[in-house]
């Protein structure tokens, strides 16, 4: 593998990662009221 | 509460030139589908198949699309934000400039000015013009929602910003050339490089165009239209980054069995499959919203337009997936199958979502009531009937040519010529110009509904406006 290749393959495991944990943050337990507030403010009369 | 100056004079601007520009395009697509079954309606030079066929894409998806997305956008970046625009000086100069750049584009390429690239044809110096436009927008956008009075974003905020980011990033790598005339300009790119920008940057231009704010404007007309909550902000939230991440490697697609190379092919490949998952994440959030008010699709005209633009998405991003598996694509690519993919896409599940959001809009932004729920009813019937018309003749087309062009004799002769393969699609392309009349006269009795709503004298609260719109 040259090192292109694993330039490649490691920006793509980056990403892998910072996707991950932003799935784990959206959906920790203790983001779960501030997660959903928005879709509730949104309705509220502007 | 306090009261917020919202600007609602340029949204109705936009509303306007973007249903203008809406005209021009399903019109234009309906002469070049009857120039297809009559040659002789070609008018050479300037009212040929080959020069209005880019006008009618462009029309479409910069002057209808993009012009709907501004309109949108600057009506719900003041509602969710809480504050006025940040510069109401810079939004009517992007209004002024966004009409000078459709008409600049429809002028070079009716008189045969183009770079021969697909959904990027116009040459350099309107490039220029739709950066400076993009840049405008951009500004005036996410300076509004840096002075927003709400610290949590709604989902539709996050689509925005990311087709802001998006579009300019594709557009910039793709217009990459240099310049020989003033209308004339070649690639910095050469041979597959080329093409693989090319089409990064013509696929991406329908997720950050084309799939992302038409997104936004779904999660926010919704919940506004039906009264409840989206089911899950944090699902929207996780769907929005997936679709994020992996759109942008599914350009390749467009290029299955070419010179590209097959790694490149099978990344696309890979990723347009796994991009059903984000895709469907947004359509089961929307379904799941519905949970209990079903019912609205009975009561409610927006409702309508609203979920049956994002079942068109589902169907859309089941198929797009579908089509960019090798074997499928070695079937039915260069047929008359894509177009029917790409108008289901934009006649169904982009222009369904425009439709019902000017509709919710035209209430709030004028003070009056809708001059008629049964001629929005006649208008859905309408659009959705023509693009089935159109969309399930070309399907059944594309897979009768695929099947005619692959037939093969026992001695491995073709089994039909070109010719006799042309002439068993007349009965489907005349399907298609009917169907395209169909559309187009639901377009025009939306447009009478609006006028005549416009031209109403009443003035009432917007209270009483969103009492009309859920009726």
């Amino acid at each position: 593998m040259d090192l292109a290749s694993l330039i490649y393959l490691g920006v793509t495991f980056g990403l892998f990662v910072i996707f991950a944990l932003i799935v784990i943050r959206t959906y920790s337990k203790k983001r779960k009221d501030t997660g959903e507030i928005a879709k509730f403010r949104m309705l509220d009369d502007d | 509460m306090e009261k917020v100056d919202y600007n609602y004079a340029i949204v109705r601007s936009f509303v306007t030139w973007s249903i203008i520009w809406g005209v021009v395009a399903v019109l234009v697509g309906v002469i070049v589908s009857l120039q297809m079954v009559d040659p002789d309606l070609n008018f050479p030079p300037y009212l040929t198949f080959g020069r209005l066929r880019p006008i009618h894409t462009n029309a479409g998806i910069y002057g209808w699309g993009v012009g709907s997305i501004f309109a949108t956008f600057l009506f719900i970046v003041q509602r969710l934000c809480k504050v006025p625009l940040w510069s109401n000086g810079l939004a009517k100069f992007q209004l002024w400039f966004f009409n000078a750049t459709i008409i600049a584009s429809a002028v070079t390429l009716l008189l045969g000015y183009t770079t021969s690239k697909e959904y990027h044809e116009m040459e350099w110096p309107i490039d220029v013009m739709i950066v400076i436009l993009w840049v405008a927008f951009a500004i005036n956008i996410i300076m509004t929602i840096l002075k927003r009075k709400d610290e949590q974003m709604y989902i539709s905020l996050w689509y925005m910003m990311a087709s802001l980011v998006g579009v300019a990033i594709l557009f910039l790598v793709n217009s990459a050339a240099e310049p020989v005339s003033l209308f004339k300009s070649y690639s910095a790119y050469a041979g597959t490089n080329d093409a693989n920008v090319h089409w990064w940057f013509g696929h991406n231009a329908v997720a950050m165009a084309l799939t992302a704010p038409p997104l936004a404007m779904f999660y926010y007309f919704l919940p506004k239209s039906t009264g409840v909550p989206i089911y899950s902000h944090r699902l929207s939230i996780v769907a929005f980054w997936s679709l994020i991440f992996m759109y942008l490697w599914t350009g390749a697609h467009h290029l299955l069995w070419t010179p590209v190379p097959d790694w490149i092919q099978t990344l696309a490949m890979g990723f347009s499959v796994m991009l059903i998952a984000p895709s469907w994440g947004s359509v089961f959030n929307g379904y799941l919203s519905m949970n209990g008010q079903w019912h609205q699709m009975r009561e409610n005209y927006l409702v309508k337009f609203l979920i049956l633009g994002i079942t068109f998405y589902g169907l859309q991003t089941l198929q797009g997936p579908m089509q960019a598996v090798r074997t499928f694509s070695a079937f039915i690519h260069y047929t008359d199958w894509v177009p029917a993919h790409i108008h289901m896409g934009t006649m169904g599940w982009v222009s369904m979502i425009a439709f019902g959001s000017i509709y919710y809009l035209t209430p709030r932004i004028y003070g009056k009531q809708l001059y008629s729920i049964p001629l929005a009813n006649l208008h859905f019937w309408l659009i959705l009937i023509g693009q089935l018309i159109w969309s399930i003749s070309l399907w059944v087309a594309g897979v009768l040519q695929a099947g005619m062009w692959n037939a093969m004799n026992p001695d491995g002769s073709l089994t039909y010529t070109f010719m006799e393969t042309m002439v068993e699609m007349y009965p489907y392309w005349w399907a298609r110009a009917i169907g395209g009349v169909i559309y187009f006269i639901g377009v025009l009795v939306f447009i009478y509904n609006l006028v005549k709503t416009v031209g109403k004298g009443d003035e009432e609260s917007s209270e009483q406006a969103l009492a009309e719109g859920r009726a």
